[in-house]
């Protein structure tokens, strides 16, 4: 027994150190692995589900479909962490260590992608385009911003309405983490760049979805305009308690992760002429060629599923994936990939303006103002500055 | 603030009287009540969605829904188990409670989805003071309920059958009432009143898989008012509701959660039956 079990091991060490050194984790002659830990659970399900299944391998099955990468065919595993930081880290752990990914893309949420940064970087795993914008991702060498950061979102938003608004008392309704926490600290920065303060700022417990009570302490503010740092369901909550109590004399503004269509058809009649940051063209509407593009693979691919900003962003972090890859050129390695994107300059997606990304490793950079006019977003603004 | 804070103490003194309900008749805590409620708000949203039906139909859908489940939950799980004790009943339950959302979530999926409401959320303004439909159908809709319940248990024979239950099953069964039917019926009945609560509270907090999780408050109030104690159990959600929605304005928003528990705490360590609940000593 003892000899079999020993000669068993010896059989599997010879094994594993019979592979090339030289070959990199997760990429072979015909294929590639990525994988991201999302939710398909929690109060982000919905963007996780559209983002990965929808976005991310629509343009993965259009790109398969074509032939692939330098041959090699794209594939793609997601674990479910509900939003939660510490089921994050332990899906990114055994991606990294038992599915043996290349490369983690499209994660959701900043708790959770900020659970796994250290042990990413610490491993030389290329963390591609989270869902989210906390800077807290800037300066490591193998992580690319995804969404605008939130520090950009917030100099956008704020000189926007302290500048062409002309707006003076502001407050906020943040969740209270790393997420609103990130945009809190930037709102209070730029503000006080134009000699400005939060006149008040209330805290959202993460899941929570009675916001009452914050709503009437800010409402005692007066406040001439409310941001809110939310997820959905908060976020809609929000809006239909301030019809509810009667409160007219503020604009509501939602930060670039909140304007979306989900949190639009949650508060249905009580987001009438709420504005925003969208940090994405009209998924539905767009002319922009990349936008007709993804809708006619959705069409193709998944003829039930709607068109929404959400599969959008994952098609669209697949698009840039494959870009840098193509840079990579044949020998695709951790360090190829990352001087490919870096190489990255004045790319047309055909989706958002032209992308250069350089040694900052931020991809997104831009946004534009939206309000709500019968239940769809109408765009008030070109694309925003936020260098 | 008030009156919003009775429209929720108004859900929360429902789903404490469908505790108390299952409680009296069988003196076992119905855990998976919040998620019988969720799943009854689903039933309702798929049958306007899938099949169109108007709203006041999918309603009897739900709580015809929720009979059933009760029932079925009744029947197959908490009679099979007779040896079971108490503890055994409360574990089952937190189980089916588990089971549910899982269910729920494959056929549903965990999103958050609109309800839609019987009241309109826009406020009209009466005098000095601003009030939100929602809040005051939400209060007349459980009241009208409350009473009926009143009605059914001191005016009518299957009340009295299932109080007497409550009292004392042995006295009862000697009685010729079978405590067997009536346990079934209070579970079919907790469930209706689930139900109802469920439908009033989907279009305020959003249809998800989570929203079981206010069985929780429903059992605040229950133990706020007195265990066992109908009335008590409407007093608790009341005070609950109010209280919960006022602490903040006094207090930082964060606390909110903890204000109630900590009356519970308060009210416990000075009258342990609760407010309404009736001393009881226990032989050993």
């Amino acid at each position: 027994m003892r000899t079999w079990i020993i000669g068993l091991l010896v059989a599997t060490l010879t094994a594993a150190s019979a592979t090339p050194a030289a070959a990199q984790q997760g990429v072979t002659d015909t294929e590639i692995v990525l994988g991201c830990s999302n939710s398909f659970s929690g109060p982000l399900a919905f963007t996780g589900e559209q983002a990965t299944r929808f976005g991310v391998d629509l343009y993965f099955r259009t790109l398969n479909d074509a032939g692939g990468l330098n041959g090699r065919k794209v594939r793609t595993v997601y674990y479910d962490d509900a939003y939660k930081p510490q089921d994050a880290a332990a899906n990114t752990k055994k991606l990294v260590e038992q599915d043996k990914i290349f490369a983690v893309i499209a994660p959701q949420g900043t708790p959770p992608v900020v659970a796994t940064l250290d042990y990413l970087e610490e491993n030389k795993v290329p963390l591609l385009f989270p869902f989210q914008g906390s800077p807290i991702t800037r300066g490591k060498k193998y992580v690319f911003s995804g969404m605008t950061l939130y520090d950009r979102q917030s100099r956008m938003m704020i000189d926007y309405l302290v500048g062409e608004r002309k707006y003076k008392t502001f407050a906020a309704l943040y969740q209270d983490d790393e997420y609103g926490k990130a945009f809190l600290t930037a709102f209070e920065k730029d503000l006080a760049r134009h000699r400005l303060k939060l006149a008040a700022a209330e805290p959202v417990k993460r899941g929570a979805t009675d916001v009452s009570a914050q709503i009437a302490k800010l409402q005692a503010a007066k406040p001439e305009v409310t941001f809110l740092v939310l997820v959905p369901a908060p976020g809609a909550q929000a809006l239909k308690e301030r019809q509810k109590i009667g409160w007219t004399d503020t604009v509501m503004v939602s930060a670039g992760p909140l304007t979306d269509e989900r949190y639009l058809s949650l508060a249905a009649d009580a987001a009438e002429g709420v504005e925003g940051l969208s940090l994405w063209p009209d998924p539905a509407t767009s002319d922009l060629p990349g936008v007709r593009q993804y809708r006619e693979a959705m069409k193709r691919h998944f003829p039930k599923n709607e068109p929404n900003r959400y599969s959008l962003s994952g098609y669209f972090a697949a698009m840039l994936f494959s870009e840098g890859a193509k840079r990579a050129g044949k020998n695709l390695t951790r360090e190829s990939l990352v001087t490919g994107l870096e190489s990255v300059k004045d790319w047309d997606s055909g989706i958002l303006p032209p992308i250069t990304i350089g040694p900052d490793h931020e991809t997104q950079k831009q946004g534009f103002w939206v309000k709500v006019e019968k239940m769809r977003f109408k765009t008030l603004t070109d694309w925003l500055k936020s260098e | 603030m008030v009156i919003s804070g009775l429209a929720t103490g108004s859900i929360y003194a429902l789903m404490a009287l469908a505790l108390v309900i299952v409680y009296n008749a069988t003196r076992a805590l119905n855990f998976a009540q919040g998620e019988m409620l969720m799943v009854s708000a689903f039933l309702a949203w798929t049958a306007q969605r899938a099949f169109g039906l108007p709203f006041w139909a999918s309603i009897v859908v739900a709580i015809g829904g929720a009979a059933l489940l009760g029932f079925i939950v009744e029947r197959v799980i908490v009679r099979r188990s007779p040896t079971a004790t108490h503890w055994d009943v409360l574990i089952i339950t937190l189980g089916l409670s588990l089971v549910l959302r899982a269910l729920a979530g494959m056929v549903w999926s965990h999103d958050e989805f609109p309800f839609p409401s019987l009241f309109s959320n826009r406020p009209v303004v009466v005098g000095p003071v601003r009030l939100a439909p929602v809040s005051l159908g939400i209060i007349g809709a459980s009241l009208s309920l409350m009473l009926a319940l009143y009605v059914l248990f001191t005016r009518t024979r299957l009340g009295r059958a299932m109080r007497a239950v409550a009292q004392n099953p042995r006295a009862a069964r000697l009685m010729g009432v079978s405590v067997e039917r009536m346990s079934s019926i209070s579970w079919v009945l907790a469930a209706m009143v689930g139900a109802v609560a469920g439908v009033l509270v989907a279009p305020v907090v959003f249809l998800s898989t989570k929203m079981g999780l206010i069985v929780i408050s429903g059992f605040t109030a229950a133990v706020l008012g007195g265990f066992g104690s109908m009335p008590g159990a409407v007093a608790g959600g009341m005070l609950l509701g109010v209280i919960e929605n006022l602490a903040p304005l006094y207090l930082p928003s964060a606390i909110r959660y903890a204000v109630p528990f900590l009356l519970l705490i308060g009210i416990l360590t000075v009258r342990p039956a609760g407010l309404l609940g009736r001393a009881t000593t226990r032989k050993v």
